[in-house]
């Protein structure tokens, strides 16, 4: 028994002190394993596609229930996108054995700045041509709103790559909260509009 | 001149805190199959990180499997940064 402890401990006996050649080794050692973790995790199929499609059918629904006044059908749209957001970060986490804070937040909950920008821009435009009956529009609006989620996602992702301790981590508590609130507030605002 | 972290000194432990810096909670074996190492050294540096509070475990169960979570924790973050800091005035010093 005290061998294997021995064998243990002299596994990683390191001087305290180590030469500047030494460090450095020690350094990019650490990051290409660091590299090489973020460079393996994958998304599942269909990741980026349907979590596209999730957002253009809940700019859709919430369009089409602002503006007709069919509460159910914006409900419909948070539920699918709810479901759809749900199965997908388990996938994910099943496949890769590791949760990704940043990735649920800025890609799925698209708090990243590219993702918010467009969404908001698609869901605008898309209430308004539902108040307008320019039901053409509200499917052009919805189709390029998700589809910009998905691709903003997939740059997200790039970026993840290439520099994973600075995007890896969620959004603060507190940011998350705000973007919450406003959210509420919005749809409060246009519920009473409507 | 600030000291190296005597708790990060093994290049194991600097590579396994480094790697935590990439994700929220990581797997066990994802973690020991990125590192290259076997169970029971891991095991091994975990405790040993655990103890000076740089890291945390949680259990879970995968498809009726039982599955242990890493994660890092703030100090463990703030350790790391400041080994780190000395390693790059040690390299810079040379330079």
């Amino acid at each position: 028994m005290w061998k294997v402890g021995s064998m243990l401990s002299n596994m990683e006996s390191t001087p305290e002190h180590p030469t500047a050649a030494e460090a450095s080794a020690a350094l990019s050692d650490a990051e290409a394993s660091r590299a090489a973790l973020a460079h393996r995790l994958a998304t599942p199929s269909w990741f980026f596609t349907s979590m596209g499609a999730a957002i253009a059918a809940q700019i859709a629904t919430s369009a089409v229930g602002f503006a007709t006044g069919a509460l159910w059908a914006l409900a419909a749209g948070l539920a699918a996108f709810a479901a759809v957001a749900a199965v997908q970060l388990a996938r994910f986490r099943r496949l890769n054995g590791v949760w990704l804070g940043g990735l649920a937040s800025r890609v799925v909950l698209g708090t990243g700045t590219a993702a918010s920008a467009s969404y908001a821009i698609a869901l605008g435009a898309a209430i308004w041509a539902a108040y307008e009956a320019q039901w053409w529009l509200v499917a052009l609006g919805s189709i390029v709103g998700g589809a910009a989620y998905a691709l903003s996602g997939r740059r997200w992702m790039r970026a993840y790559r290439a520099r994973p301790a600075v995007h890896g981590r969620a959004e603060s508590a507190a940011w998350l909260a705000v973007v919450g609130v406003a959210a509420i507030a919005g749809l409060a605002l246009l519920l009473i509009k409507a | 001149m600030a000291e190296l972290d005597a708790n990060l000194v093994a290049p194991t432990r600097l590579k396994l805190l480094t790697t935590l810096t990439a994700v929220s909670e990581a797997e066990f074996c994802t973690i020991r199959d990125t590192l290259h190492v076997s169970d029971s050294v891991l095991s091994k540096h975990l405790a040993a990180l655990e103890n000076v509070g740089y890291l945390q475990r949680r259990k879970g169960v995968d498809r009726g499997r039982r599955t242990t979570w890493i994660s890092l924790t703030l100090g463990g973050r703030k350790a790391l940064s400041a080994h780190v800091a000395v390693l790059r005035a040690l390299i810079s010093a040379v330079e």
